[in-house]
């Protein structure tokens, strides 16, 4: 009776945790299902490549795009360097101690602040106080600000993923502090890492609130839309989709939003997927050879 | 032979002088002496938790990357304290390499594994590189198993192998003294005899000292034995005599297997 039972509620936990990851699937699929059916018809070359319109139907999302990667690219080139070298600090040269400990308070507490509130903060000092207006700079740079304490944790958890026995093992062989961080520590985490920053780059591919503010809500006309400058107002494509549904004027609201909803999902699960990808193939890569 | 006395014999290698170790206010090791013989292996046995592993990391500066982890007194190596202000335990890590007790292969080739030590003290040369993985491969007598396979995963070999191959690592950077904490304690009888086998042939040319649990592996490999109790270092002397008339009581009980 007593086995019978056992049995049960061991059948039912299984089914039941089953269940469970079964529907964070289902919600996935219908999520992107759902956005293939109403987007898909939006989605053509004009579309992806084409100028944004403010009045008229048939705009395309082009500039939208160019300014998502733009600002991507940007502020990966100023958290990356920064966030890594605030992990590697944190987690293989602070003693425990009181600085330690204020600075792992202010990454966390950092990692509190809604994006909106950090867009108003980026609006504030970049845009007005630093003179630079709605642009890629402001907007890459507000999300810097946003993602640093992220991406050090990223790095803090990627290195402390390697074993202390291999830092022992480096050090036993003469190895200085630095010397075996750059060839051991950091090599070893490149897998986590690298899947870390990829994912990372999904938010903030995605990160709308933020921007609003920042890089603003519209794109120059013409070629000037694909200005390498920085320092221009640069609409990115989730901004877009935000501004296109509440503010714009222009009468095919519903499709533009529909495809761009559909290009960002897209481009964020290809980012997942090459975070999983990439992540694991430098883990096999680094062990297998030099 | 006389080793551990120092009643001519070898020469002195390393010298311990009222060593203390403190981990935050707990103390692991409480005023231990011991004269190291150059070519000899030194074996430290007793209980565990007695302290044995916590001295052995004394001897070349391990506990420094332990936080809280305290050393107080001398240890010389040919008359250098290596506890000096002056002293940087990076050189002091390169001249006293260490063994531990799971093998702790880097997760790259075994080839990049053995040269990890001399490239990192500036050896640029793939020739030179070449010539001291051969060499030091074949001092822990691991070449004949892998000198085909030098460029796979260091993680394919067994963990026999893969502890021979730390010890190749070790030998690569030709330090003066190899420390082992337990280094056959997680391998099978057979990969155990090799690396014995080894450090018989190791003392030649380098000064060993051993931590290990097993009492057989101690008088099987070892010159002079050390008995360690609940961090105090009860008695030293030559292996035979250790184990044959041991002079303190609670090193006889611990021999006869009165302790655990």
């Amino acid at each position: 009776m007593i086995q019978a039972r056992r049995r049960f509620t061991d059948a039912f936990a299984s089914g039941a945790l089953w269940g469970a990851a079964c529907f964070v699937v289902l919600m996935l699929a219908a999520l992107v299902g759902y956005l293939i059916y109403l987007g898909g018809s939006a989605i053509s070359w004009h579309f992806l490549t084409g100028m944004s319109s403010e009045m008229n139907a048939g705009g395309g999302v082009g500039p939208q795009i160019y300014n998502s990667f733009y600002i991507l690219i940007l502020t990966l080139v100023f958290t990356v360097p920064v966030s890594l070298a605030a992990g590697i600090y944190l987690q293989e040269y602070a003693a425990t101690g009181w600085f330690r400990s204020a600075v792992q308070f202010s990454a966390e507490s950092l990692a509190t602040v809604p994006s909106i509130v950090m867009g108003l903060f980026g609006l504030l000092v970049f845009v007005q106080t630093l003179r630079w207006g709605f642009s890629a700079l402001a907007g890459a740079l507000t999300l810097t600000v946003l993602n640093l304490p992220a991406l050090t944790r990223v790095t803090q958890e990627a290195l402390a993923s390697v074993p202390g026995t291999l830092r022992e093992a480096s050090m036993a062989v003469g190895g200085t502090k630095w010397q075996t961080v750059l060839r051991i520590v950091l090599p070893s985490s490149i897998g986590p890492l690298t899947t870390g920053i990829v994912l990372i780059s999904g938010r903030i591919f995605g990160e709308t609130a933020a921007l609003i503010y920042t890089a603003g809500t519209s794109v120059a006309h013409g070629r000037a839309a694909y200005d390498l400058s920085p320092l221009r107002p640069a609409e990115t494509l989730a901004v877009h989709l935000w501004y296109t549904h509440s503010e714009a004027l222009i009468p095919d609201v519903t499709r533009i939003g529909n495809g761009s909803a559909l290009v960002l999902l897209m481009m964020v699960l290809i980012f997942n997927v090459v975070a999983r990808v990439v992540g694991r193939a430098l883990t096999m890569h680094i062990t297998r050879k030099a | 032979m006389i080793g551990a006395n120092g009643r001519g014999g070898p020469r002195e290698k390393m010298k311990v002088e009222d060593m203390n170790v403190f981990y935050g206010s707990f103390q692991a090791i409480k005023d231990a002496n011991l004269n190291v013989a150059e070519h000899r292996v030194t074996a430290l046995i007793g209980p565990s938790g007695c302290g044995k592993s916590t001295f052995i990391r004394a001897l070349n500066r391990m506990h420094d990357l332990t936080p809280g982890a305290r050393v107080e007194g001398r240890v010389m190596l040919d008359g250098e304290n290596i506890y000096a202000p002056s002293v940087d335990p990076v050189t002091v890590r390169h001249r006293i390499g260490m063994v531990f007790q799971r093998a702790n292969p880097f997760p790259k080739s075994i080839f990049e594994n053995v040269v990890y030590g001399p490239k990192i003290h500036g050896l640029r040369s793939h020739k030179a590189l070449v010539e001291v993985a051969e060499k030091s491969l074949r001092a822990a007598a691991l070449w004949d198993e892998v000198k085909d396979r030098l460029n796979r995963s260091a993680l394919d070999l067994s963990g026999g192998q893969q502890q021979r191959l730390c010890i190749a690592r070790v030998l690569a950077v030709e330090p003066e003294v190899i420390l082992m904490d337990e280094p056959a304690s997680a391998l099978d009888p057979i990969a155990t005899s090799k690396i014995e086998d080894l450090i018989g042939e190791l003392k030649r040319r380098y000064t060993v000292v051993i931590v290990t649990h097993s009492m057989q592996q101690a008088a099987r490999i070892s010159d002079s034995t050390v008995f360690f109790l609940l961090g105090e270092l009860i008695e030293v002397g030559t292996t035979s005599e250790i184990f044959t008339r041991p002079k303190d009581k609670r090193t006889e009980d611990y021999i006869t297997g009165r302790y655990g």
